[in-house]
């Protein structure tokens, strides 16, 4: 299972990457991406290189791990600089075949566009690679904390996220328990489609099942230990930024202001 | 401390699940509630603290009213339930957020928050676990972690819903002990169970008949009580069973619910005739000679070293391998980090056998199980079933029809809308014709005692928990296997029920099936099977008749398994001198006709 999900999936640490709010890291990473989709040229794109190397270097993340977790999505790259390849022309035309044509400009902003995916991905999975899911549904619920006042349910979604997350892997077992039990009785995926529609019910339906079930024993246990809602609710780690963050949100305002720079500069 | 006033309560406004109780438990006391599956202890407990309102009647927590909506999280926070199932109660990822869930919820301080959870934690045994992954957790590990959760809100009482049924036994010897442990700290303690070696270390026992109160007094007054505890589908404790025994056969012993007592007042009598009467061995050694005879039946089912790891490239084994390990997890389970699930296993199941699966959780016993029809291939050496390799993919197919397989917990699997379709599932999929189908249905339901006119038309999910199981099971029969494998069958019944079920399958067996079954039950094994393998951490430990396995009761407890009841009394026996032949295997009748002639002889 982890072998198929391993984008980003959580490096255990203890840097200063690890140690900052998470609500820090999760704004940090969309600011992140908008300065990814600022930068107009190469040198900005080795700019915002060396500062996520410089990153990763200082969340001891190991290379081929941090490579590793890029795998799965390399595919929507490729889709995306082949697009830019065909379509986005200007400049000599290197080879033509039939509709389909390769020139100068195609090759650059293909490159580019790849180098540009590759580093926002970077940026995220780094986020997600020094921040515990746990601690990620925290900042989601905290920063759409504002958002109550207008009727969105912040502590509810939050808490949801969290009990999803928390009984995802439970889940993959009993689906793989019920799965096997249904082969033991001769069924098989690839029974022509009367077959293939028992099969999938018989494998559901348990599911759904054990997800009533536990959803019942769950709510009375929730119940039984007072939850009532986020009213007068305190929390065991409590989300407190600090000067760190302050020093976070300052790096990477520097790096805003050089990625512009290089555009006013070289434009 | 709490206060029940003739309480009524119905689910559904027709069956009454709570018919009168009255019960009032004190401070510091260790109450135990007994019944057995449908008897409404679970639904007592729940209105201990205001879960459940009663319809009639009044329950009070410290003088409170339970109906009252305005006390509720006082009363809540004050009495701490515990349930059955360990994966539906534990609402974090974490440890630590699972045990600071309830001091949350009553808006503690972070600061003090944090000082609970380590205490709580420690209490439990749990220390430094709070970093830890719930869903990682061994079954006991997860329970104790929901005890903690409930401690962190400093409760008076803690109230345990069948905390233990779901739990192998040393994960129900870790619960007991942390009972008993803050039972000595003064909480309060009601434990709803179906297990009689808990009850036995209660203050009190109170045992529920359909909603009402039966009997009521302390355990040794109500578990002694053979006759009217087998009508509420309980049982009598195995050393009651022994002082009921040699009283039948004349001996005048007062029946003790503890082990300890039993033996030291049978010792006691016995006191002068230590050694050289010798006739009680003489007889022993030959009555387990005709279980050997087996050997030369033909093999359908060989195990030829076979190892399986989760791991399946060498590269990943080597690192694990190389990974330094905890020291603490030797402690309490299985080690996560251990390369092999199962490590050069050689086994061979022989045509019309019944053999015994013993062992942890964690020990490989499923592991081993979804070997025997192809489900999991092993990662070295190779599995044959009736003369065919089971990595072939074709052979694998035709061996799932000769080879049933029972899960645990089977009844979590049904799925279809009626019980007939469910059964049906198995003999359509290998493409039988409609009346063929019908036959198998009629029979499979039959062999499991369901009634098809009644019950072949009703919706899976409507029967009770013990009629799904056996619908479950028909599931399987149904495709006509030759050899049954059932993991954990009599997990979480009652013990009539459980009694039941496992005649059903000996009778499977008597008609000429071959059955493999895992159980954690020593005194299961040593009733049911012709062989016992014991596996510990994925190697086959020990192998041999339930005689030459459980008489090397010294062995078995240095990899922390126990022996049945009987075989535990006798070695207790012959401990404090008693002439018992120690080779032999005793079941309760056995031992208390060795010890009645003891005690004659000595008479003369």
């Amino acid at each position: 299972m982890n072998e198929v999900f391993s984008f980003g999936s959580y490096y255990p640490g203890d840097s200063a990457l690890h140690r900052l709010d998470p609500r820090t890291k999760l704004l940090g990473g969309i600011v992140f991406l908008l300065i990814a989709l600022l930068a107009r040229s190469f040198v900005a794109l080795g700019a915002i290189a060396v500062f996520i190397a410089a990153l990763y270097g200082a969340a001891r993340i190991p290379s081929g791990r941090a490579l590793r977790s890029l795998a799965p999505l390399l595919a929507i790259v490729l889709v995306v600089a082949a697009l830019n390849l065909l379509t986005n022309h200007s400049g000599r035309v290197l080879a033509a075949l039939g509709p389909f044509q390769i020139s100068e400009g195609s090759l650059r902003s293909c490159a580019f566009m790849a180098a540009r995916m590759l580093l926002m991905m970077c940026g995220m999975s780094l986020v997600t690679m020094t921040t515990m899911t746990l601690d990620l549904t925290c900042a989601v619920e905290r920063l759409l904390a504002p958002f109550a006042r207008i009727g969105l349910p912040a502590h509810e979604l939050g808490m949801m996220l969290g009990i999803a997350l928390r009984f995802m892997p439970q889940f993959a077992t009993e689906l793989m328990c019920t799965y096997r039990a249904q082969i033991s009785r001769g069924a098989h995926v690839t029974a022509g489609p009367l077959g293939s529609v028992r099969m999938l019910s018989s494998i559901s339906i348990p599911l759904f099942a054990s997800i009533f079930r536990h959803a019942e024993t769950l709510s009375a246990a929730m119940e039984a230990r007072c939850y009532h809602g986020e009213a007068g609710r305190t929390r065991l780690h409590p989300l407190r930024y600090r000067a760190c963050d302050g020093v976070a949100a300052a790096i990477l305002a520097a790096l805003g202001a050089c990625v512009v720079a290089i555009g006013v500069i070289a434009g | 401390m709490i206060c029940c006033d003739n309480v009524c309560y119905s689910y559904d406004g027709r069956t009454r699940a709570l018919d009168g109780v009255s019960l009032s438990i004190e401070d510091g006391e260790f109450v135990c509630i007994l019944g057995g599956n449908g008897s409404g202890k679970s639904t007592l407990a729940k209105h201990l603290n205001a879960l459940l309102v009663p319809d009639e009647g009044r329950v009070t927590v410290m003088g409170l009213d339970t109906a009252d909506p305005e006390y509720v999280y006082d009363i809540r926070s004050a009495v701490g339930i515990v349930f059955q199932n360990p994966d539906d109660q534990l609402v974090a990822t974490l440890v630590e957020d699972d045990v600071a869930f309830g001091p949350e919820n009553l808006g503690i301080e972070p600061a003090q928050i944090s000082e609970r959870v380590r205490d709580a934690l420690r209490e439990v045994g749990l220390m430094s676990f709070e970093r830890h992954e719930t869903h990682a957790l061994s079954g006991g590990q997860k329970q104790r972690v929901a005890i903690a959760g409930v401690l962190a809100m400093h409760p008076k009482v803690l109230v345990l819903d069948e905390a233990s049924a779901m739990l192998d036994p040393r994960g129900r010897a870790g619960l007991m002990r942390v009972c008993r442990e803050l039972h000595a700290q003064g909480m309060t303690i009601v434990m709803v169970t179906h297990f009689m070696e808990e009850a036995a270390l209660a203050d009190r026992v109170v045992v529920l008949d359909r909603g009402r109160i039966a009997l009521e007094g302390a355990p040794a007054d109500v578990l002694a009580r053979a006759e009217v505890l087998e009508r509420l589908d309980l049982e009598v404790p195995p050393s009651c069973r022994l002082g009921l025994a040699l009283r039948s056969r004349g001996v005048d012993v007062t029946p003790h619910v503890d082990e300890e007592a039993m033996i030291a007042e049978i010792a006691g009598m016995l006191d002068g005739v230590s050694c050289g009467s010798g006739d009680a061995s003489d007889a022993a050694s030959a009555s387990d000679a005709d279980a050997v005879s087996q050997d030369r039946a033909e093999a359908c089912l060989s195990f030829e070293h076979v190892s399986y790891s989760y791991e399946a490239s060498v590269r990943e084994r080597a690192a694990k391998r190389r990974r330094p390990r905890a020291k603490k997890q030797a402690v309490w389970g299985n080690d996560p980090d251990a390369v092999w699930a199962l490590h050069n296993v050689d086994v061979t199941i022989r045509r019309g056998e019944f053999v015994g699966l013993a062992g942890h959780t964690g020990s490989g016993k499923s592991t081993l199980i979804q070997h025997m029809n192809g489900l999991v291939h092993p990662t070295m050496g190779r599995v044959v079933a009736y003369g065919e390799n089971l990595a072939d993919r074709r052979a694998s197919a035709r061996i799932k029809t000769k080879v049933g397989l029972v899960f645990q917990y089977p009844e979590h699997q049904l799925f279809a809308t009626t019980v007939y379709d469910d059964v049906a599932f198995g003999p359509r999929n290998l493409g039988f014709s409609a009346d063929e189908v019908d036959v198998r249905v009629r029979r499979s339901l039959e062999q499991v005692g369901l009634s098809f006119d009644e019950l072949a038309g009703k919706s899976p999910f409507e029967l009770s928990g013990g009629q799904q199981r056996r619908c479950a099971f028909a599931g399987v029969l149904a495709m006509e296997p030759e050899v049954l494998v059932l993991d954990e069958p009599a997990a979480g019944l009652d013990p009539a029920a459980r009694h039941e079920f496992l005649q059903l399958i000996a009778g499977l067996h008597e008609q000429g099936l071959t059955v493999v079954m895992s159980s954690h039950s020593m005194d299961d094994l040593a009733a049911y099977c012709d062989r016992v393998i014991v596996l510990n951490e994925g190697s086959v430990f020990m192998s041999g008749t339930p005689r030459d396995v459980f008489t090397q009761a010294d062995r078995l407890r240095g990899v922390g398994l126990g022996v049945p009841a009987a075989q535990r009394m006798a070695c207790a026996l012959a401990a404090r001198g008693v002439p018992l032949a120690t080779s032999r295997l005793y079941d309760v009748d056995g031992l208390a006709d060795d010890i009645a002639l003891l005690i004659k002889g000595a008479a003369r």
